[in-house]
Formats: C-alpha cells, structure tokens, sequence
C-alpha cells in the first residue's frame, strides 16, 4: 500500500492520540491519588468545551486564551467536587467505597449531562469554535495546522505536569500518596487535601482538553461518558500508575481509531474497546503497569 | 404456616391473579408490571458477583443485551419461542464462562473498568454486525400483543431468581464467594479454588438476564443497540440494587421496586431534566445510603418481623 497515506494516518492517528493522553492522564492522576474511578471526568471535558463556546461566542475573545482562563477555573471545580462529593465516602470500607464513589460520579455525570442538553436544547447539538489556520502541505502529506497547535500545547501540558511532579514538593507529595498513602500520612503529608488537589489538576487538564476540542473538533451534551469510558480504556491499557503508560495508551487508541477507521470506518470507534481487552487477555496490569 | 409464608405465598396469589381483571388500561398496567419484573431481575442477579462477592461488574447489562439479541436472531430463525429462549440462555451463560477468565484476571477498580468497557465494546460490535444483527437500525421479530404470556414468565423468572439467591448463599458455593469478598488472598490459602468459583457465580448471574433479555424481545418486538445497550439501561439496575442493600437477599428488590415507581410515578410526568433527577437520585444514593434502604431500622425492623427476607448472601 501507499506509504504516504500510512504516514500521513500515523500523523494523524498521534494528533489525536495526544487529546486522549492530556485528559486521561488527568484521570489517571485522580485514580492513583483518590483510588476512585471519576466517571465524571469526561463531564468536566464537555462542561469546560461548552463555557469555551459560549464565551468566544459573546465575547470573540481568542479561543487559545478562552482555555487559559477557563482551565484554572476548573482547578476550583474539581477541588469542590472532591470536598462535597468525594471526601465524605473516604472512611468506608474498600469495596463499598468503590461502589458509592461509582454512584456518586455517574449522578452527577448524569445531571451535567442533562443541564447541560436542557441549556442547549438538544442532546446531539454540536457546538465548535470556528477557527481557521491554513493547512501546511509538505511534499505528499497535509498536517492542520490547528491540530498541530492543540498537539504543542498538549505537550507543553505534559511537561508542565512531569516537572510539577518531580521537582516541586507538593508534586513530590501527591507522588507519595499514588505510592503509599499511610507512608505519606506518617510522614506528615495531609492526604486529605492533597486528594482535593489531585482532584483539581485532574479536573483542569479535563478542562484543558474540552477547550481544544471545541477548537480543533466539537462538543455535545452527550459526548461525556463515552469519552470517559474511553480514557478509561488509554488507562487501564498504559497501566495505572505509570504517565509513559497512559501517554503512550492514548497515542496507541489515536493510531488505532486512525488507521482502522481509514479502511473500515464503522471499526474505527471499536477499536480503543477492543485493544482494551485484548491488552487485558495479555497483561492484566496494562502495557507498562507494575 | 408461619407469619412469612402466608405473606409472601398471598403477595404471589395477588400477582398470579392480577392480569384476570378485567380493567380499561390493562395491557398498559402489565406492562408497567413486565417492566418492573425486568428491573428486579436485572438488580438481583446483578448483586449474586457484586453483594456477594465484592465484584463490582459495571457490564452486567451485556447478559441482558446478548440474551436478547441471540433470541432474536434465533426466533427469526423460525425456532419455537421456547426452543429459542433455551439457546439464547445457554449462549449468555457461555459467553458469561468465556469472558470470566481474562476479566476475572483483575480485581477492584480495574474490573470495574475492564467490564464497563465490555458494554460499549458489544455495542459496538452490534452494531458493527449488521448482516446478523440489523445494525443501528435495530431487529425486528413479528409483532404481537403477547403481554400477558410475558407477564406469567417474567414473574417465574423474578421468583426463579430469588429462590436460586436465596439457595445459592446457603451453600458452599455462595460461601467460598463471600470468603473471596472479604479477603481474596486468605480464601484462596483455604483452599477456596477461587477462579472457578468466580466463574461459577458470574455464569449464575448471566442465567437470568439472559432470560429476560429473551423475553423482553419477545414482548417489546423490536431492539436496537441503543435500548439494550444504553447507559440507563446499563447503570439503573446496579443504582437500585445498592439503593435497596447490596448484600441483602432482598435488598436489590427493594431498590428495585422503589426506584422504578419513584421514576414511573413522579418524573416521567416532568418534561425536561428527567436525567437529572434520576442522577441527583443516584448521587444521594451514593453519599448518605452505603447500607441501603433494607438495612435502615424501620425497614429492617419490618423485614425481621417477616423473617427470611432480611437474610444476608
């Protein structure tokens, strides 16, 4: 077959792997802290992607600079929704914790799903930010500009987070707690509040990806739980626990939607689904899980 | 005869001999009752892997979607209704045996994550099977008002599946699922063989989805992946049975009962936010009743006075 097409489908296959890797790594993130399985997670996305919308709609303000505004205001989002709904499971016993914080997480995906279709009339409305860079050509392969600014920011993204967790002592802290949480509280860390703030960086970078979605795609009241289960997927596949893992989960399902959507495209959403499982057959803890 | 049976064997009675009055809106009433019938079974059997044996299996609902979608495919087929029912069961159960062991390869979260994404998966796959299954644009078998032959299996299958509850967490089997509960490692140590009784008690709790999900083809006439698969349908059965008490024979039909009327009596009649309703429900579930409503003192106190029904899996 023609290698250009096969590269250009790689390219674009990491363009939108990168989207996947920011918001599931936020996920990832709250899971290894809080030990809970956030299915709003993909809620703050759409949330996030629509208050984008509706401010460069009013306002015509800059959509790159709409999102560094609106994603520190989801810190504050996240923060609160660890404190109100999160904390008060925190004393339960294991298996009963995980089943509330299921319940806890899915009715409020639910109402934000609902509130956010009844303000806009329609659950399938598709909302998107009109943008428009000129693609760059080089030699045979056309790269979108927009799409290549939304993968640069992801990055930066990334990196920001990688040195916040390395280098900063309240990163080294929320290291410790994903580790060990009882060696984290005897050696004096408030495991409680750095729950919160796992719970709002996640809940920013959530917010960071919905902005560039309604840049360089679209959001829709409904898009919330389906991309939730499928960063669920890019963190089970990478391995909890481990950034390269989720990273390299999320360009894996981009590839994949990618290529195979090129050649069937009905197959093309399957695809994060059944690598899920097919990594799980082979290694129950994910690609790069310890 | 004890206080319990004569209780339990009159609310039979009654339900036996429901559909025989002659009433303006009678299919309309059964039909509210088939449903019900189907939240009940869905919510118990969901709660033989998960009250049990500490299993939380978010897809659940697939046993449900595959057991109607095999009759469906089967009875169009030309088989007899209960040829094809037998056959749609039996490929639930196998397909509950096949996934059992890489699924059960994992514990916690990361099951509950694993099996969550096995609903958008068979969904998917539905849908991309469009030869076999009609696709998004769903199946169709030959209509027919059959509510009331619905009405007497689905109640069979409600006490079919408490019974077996019931049987199954006074034996050796459902005893080795709670010693897995609470600690898996010690149960295995003790010689608890606990992969296959993992496999066992997911393969019990396939058997009676399947059924309804049968039977719910039968009634309704026509799915598409959206009805069978959809997140609703998914999560509420799982919301009802932790609303009621996971962990309780009777809790889940407890939640079950109360929820489905709360929803068909009060929100159906609102024209916007249903859904939000439904999740602030949900939301409270979570936060204030971990126990459920069977384990509050009145409700307890009330089910011990019955007896049985207050009975832990």
């Amino acid at each position: 077959m023609d290698t250009t097409i096969l590269v250009q489908l790689v390219i674009n296959g990491i363009l939108l792997g990168g989207v996947y890797a920011l918001a599931a790594i936020g996920l990832s993130l709250i899971f290894g802290v809080s030990g809970v399985l956030n299915l709003a997670h993909g809620e703050f996305l759409m949330l996030s992607g629509f208050l984008v919308f509706v401010l460069h709609d009013t306002f015509q303000w800059d959509p790159f600079l709409l999102v560094a505004l609106v994603a520190p205001l989801f810190f504050l989002v996240g923060y609160a929704f660890e404190k109100a709904l999160i904390r008060p499971l925190a004393a339960r016993k294991e298996h009963v914790r995980l089943a509330s914080a299921v319940l806890v997480t899915l009715g409020a995906a639910l109402i934000a799903e609902d509130f956010a279709a009844f303000f806009s009339q329609d659950v399938q409305f598709e909302k998107s930010v009109d943008l428009f860079l000129p693609t760059l050509v080089i030699g045979e392969l056309y790269l979108p500009s927009l799409k290549l600014v939304v993968f640069f920011l992801v990055m930066l993204l990334i990196l920001a987070l990688f040195l916040f967790l390395k280098f900063t002592f309240l990163g080294l802290a929320v290291q410790a707690v994903t580790q060990n949480r009882q060696g984290a509280m005897l050696n004096g860390i408030n495991t409680t509040r750095i729950n919160a703030i796992a719970f709002g960086i996640g809940t920013m970078l959530a917010a960071a990806a919905g902005g560039f979605e309604v840049i360089h795609s679209y959001v829709a009241p409904n898009i919330g739980l389906p991309l939730t289960m499928k960063y669920l997927c890019v963190i089970v596949m990478g391995g909890l626990g481990s950034f390269v893992g989720v990273a390299l989960g999320g360009i894996i399902i981009g590839l994949g939607e990618s290529i195979v959507g090129f050649f069937h495209p009905a197959w093309g959403q399957t695809v994060a689904y059944l690598l899920l499982v097919g990594v799980l057959l082979i290694r129950p803890k994910g690609l790069l899980g310890t | 005869m004890k206080t319990r049976h004569v209780l339990l064997l009159s609310l039979l009675a009654a339900l036996l001999l429901l559909p025989l009055v002659e009433a303006e809106a009678r299919i309309y009433i059964l039909q509210i009752f088939i449903f019900l019938f189907l939240n009940i079974v869905l919510a118990q059997s969901y709660d033989i892997v998960d009250g049990a044996m500490g299993y939380l299996n978010l897809g659940h609902i697939c046993f449900f979607a595959l057991g109607a979608y095999s009759f469906g495919i089967l009875y169009n087929a030309g088989l007899a209704f209960p040829l094809a029912l037998g056959l749609a069961v039996a490929v639930v159960v196998g397909f509950a045996g096949a996934i059992s062991y890489p699924f059960f390869r994992l514990r916690g979260a990361y099951f509950a994550l694993a099996t969550f994404g096995l609903v958008k998966l068979m969904e998917h796959i539905t849908i991309n099977l469009g030869w076999l299954t009609g696709g998004s644009n769903g199946l169709k078998i030959d209509p027919a008002d059959r509510s009331m032959p619905v009405y007497y299996i689905s109640l069979a299958v409600v006490v079919a599946v408490i019974l077996l509850s019931w049987r199954v967490s006074r034996s050796r089997l459902g005893l080795a699922m709670n010693a897995i509960r609470e600690d898996e490692e010690v149960a295995r140590d003790f010689g608890v063989p606990a992969s296959r009784v993992k496999a066992q008690a997911l393969m019990i709790s396939a058997v009676f989805p399947g059924m309804i999900g049968a039977v719910y083809t039968w009634n309704v006439n026509f799915i598409d992946p959206n009805q069978v698969y959809g997140l609703k349908i998914a999560l509420t059965p799982i919301a009802m049975a932790l609303l009621g008490g996971s962990g309780l024979l009777v809790g889940p039909v407890i939640g079950a009962v109360f929820l489905y009327l709360a929803e068909e009596l009060l929100w159906t009649h609102l024209a916007h936010l249903q859904g939000a309703i439904m999740g602030l429900v949900i939301v409270l579930v979570g936060l204030f009743m971990p126990g459920g409503l069977a384990r509050l003192k009145g409700v307890a106190g009330l089910l011990g006075w019955v007896g049985w029904l207050e009975e832990e899996r």
